[in-house]
């Protein structure tokens, strides 16, 4: 069972690396033995699932990068190793990361995953999210984890990018989580679970809310750049280790509260603070939340 | 095929791709504008604009809606003259207008659509960026966090997604709340 990440890292020109993600002593994040800068995004999404594979266990997750800043040249470039990599590792679960939302790109890889490793799960966030669902192939994951700014996204087919949405926003006149993740479900624009991650997380399978969390109450998180992202490492981490989806969604959800509350997370503070808090709150809760219990 | 005539370059964008149009006066400077963009890695194609998006030129220059900070900016830095952008076929779509704040004592936070940034009152220092999904955003979050919104790049200059051009938003609207003033 393991997870493979594909995505970008925040360097232009940077080369592909692959390999294992690990996190070093300083909580620095290496893919392969090279250093990956810490940032909001994918280094904080793979932080964070080193940390759940580390307290399982389990072998830690691999990642796929290469460097992107907004060109789309690594994007492109991660897509052309893809199914290889997928072959080579057959991984439980492939997540999607910040990427360049290239449609054509995109179903061109689920339709050689279909071939090169049938079996993985799917999760998609952030640019992969966006891609799968403007390509018309969310129901093929597993999982997606919008925010409050993404959800309304998902529910409207006729929308490519999130930039167009407006009415369907946090504060927004038609903002409605709850109506919008079954509207998702309805026009294909979701996955099979959605984690709508804000002020009160929700988990949606099949367009209906299985569970709300909204405690602890950490308000500060939604100012750190990456803890939208470490929610989305954490789940796909449990998802890779054998958690049922929306399981795997609702532990998640409540380790990044409890990280944050942990922390004293304040507006000022970094992603890597949570991932530093991660290890603590999965050791103390993860057991008492889930049932899987360590020995 | 989108717009009614197939491209006439086969490094194109690709069909599922949800592409923008660069519009032009003349033909000559939508065919400057696809060498300009080709010569600095974008996929484009040249097509005919939709009919109501028609003024003089037939030709336009599509590349994906995402890519349009970038592609502006690099035909302004070329001197390609350019009539307008339409975002879709259709030319409807508006990029979002929304712009909310949060209030956390010390700090303020600014909302623009799916992105945000958040600054120190006391000093005007840019101390997070969050959201987004665009491989620009770790990048704009590694250049502008530590900066003032004075000494910080402008992230439409620096971004070239449309998770960019909506924290620029964002940062104009922070900067105009806590006086900073850019120009």
């Amino acid at each position: 069972m393991s997870l493979l990440v594909v995505a970008t890292y925040p360097v232009s020109g940077g080369a592909v690396i692959c390999g294992e993600a690990s996190l070093g002593t300083d909580g620095e994040l290496l893919v392969g033995g090279t250093v990956v800068p810490a940032s909001q995004g994918t280094s904080a999404m793979l932080g964070a699932a080193v940390q759940v594979a580390w307290h399982l266990g389990m072998p830690a997750p691999r990642a796929l990068l290469a460097g992107d800043i907004g060109r789309g040249d690594g994007t492109r470039a991660v897509y052309r190793q893809l199914r290889e990599v997928a072959a080579r590792t057959q991984p439980a679960v492939i997540a999607f990361h910040y990427m360049q939302p290239i449609m054509a790109l995109m179903t061109a890889a689920l339709e050689d995953l279909a071939g090169a490793s049938p079996r993985s799960l799917l999760v998609a966030d952030a640019g992969g999210m966006y891609a799968a669902k403007a390509a018309g192939r969310a129901s093929r994951f597993e999982l997606m984890t919008p925010d409050v700014g993404e959800i309304g996204f998902l529910a409207d087919p006729g929308v490519t990018h999130p930039a167009y949405v407006s009415r369907y926003l946090f504060g927004g006149q038609d903002f409605d989580p709850v109506a919008l993740a079954r509207r998702a479900h309805e026009t294909e624009g979701s996955s099979r679970v959605l984690l709508v991650k804000g002020a009160r997380d929700y988990i949606v399978c099949r367009g209906e809310i299985v569970e709300t969390i909204d405690e602890p109450c950490v308000p500060a998180l939604e100012a750190i750049g990456g803890t939208g992202d470490t929610v989305t490492g954490i789940a796909s981490a449990l998802l890779a280790a054998g958690f049922p989806a929306a399981d795997a969604a609702r532990c998640a959800c409540l380790a990044n509260r409890e990280a944050g509350r942990a922390m004293g997370a304040t507006p000022a503070m970094r992603a890597a603070d949570l991932v530093a808090a991660l290890p603590g709150v999965l050791r103390e809760n993860l057991c008492r939340w889930s049932g899987a219990c360590m020995v | 095929m989108l717009f009614g005539k197939r491209a006439r370059r086969t490094d194109s964008p690709g069909a599922e791709e949800a592409l923008g149009l660069f519009l032009f006066a003349e033909v000559t400077e939508a065919l400057a504008a696809e060498r300009t963009l080709k010569a600095v890695g974008y996929a484009t194609a040249l097509v005919a604009p939709p009919h109501h998006l028609r003024a003089g030129c037939d030709l336009s220059v599509a590349v994906p809606v995402v890519e349009y900070p970038g592609a502006a900016r690099a035909l302004s830095v070329a001197g390609v003259a350019v009539r307008d952008w339409a975002a879709s076929a259709e030319g409807t779509a508006d990029l979002c207008d929304l712009v909310t704040t949060v209030d956390f004592g010390d700090w303020l936070m600014v909302r623009a659509g799916n992105m945000k940034i958040t600054v120190e009152k006391a000093t005007g220092t840019i101390v997070n960026t969050s959201g987004g999904g665009c491989p620009d955003i770790p990048y704009l979050n590694l250049e502008l966090v530590g900066k003032t919104l004075a000494d910080a790049p402008r992230p439409k200059d620096l971004g070239y997604t449309l998770c960019g051009l909506m924290l620029d938003r964002a940062y104009v609207e922070a900067d105009a709340l806590l006086g900073e003033g850019p120009e």
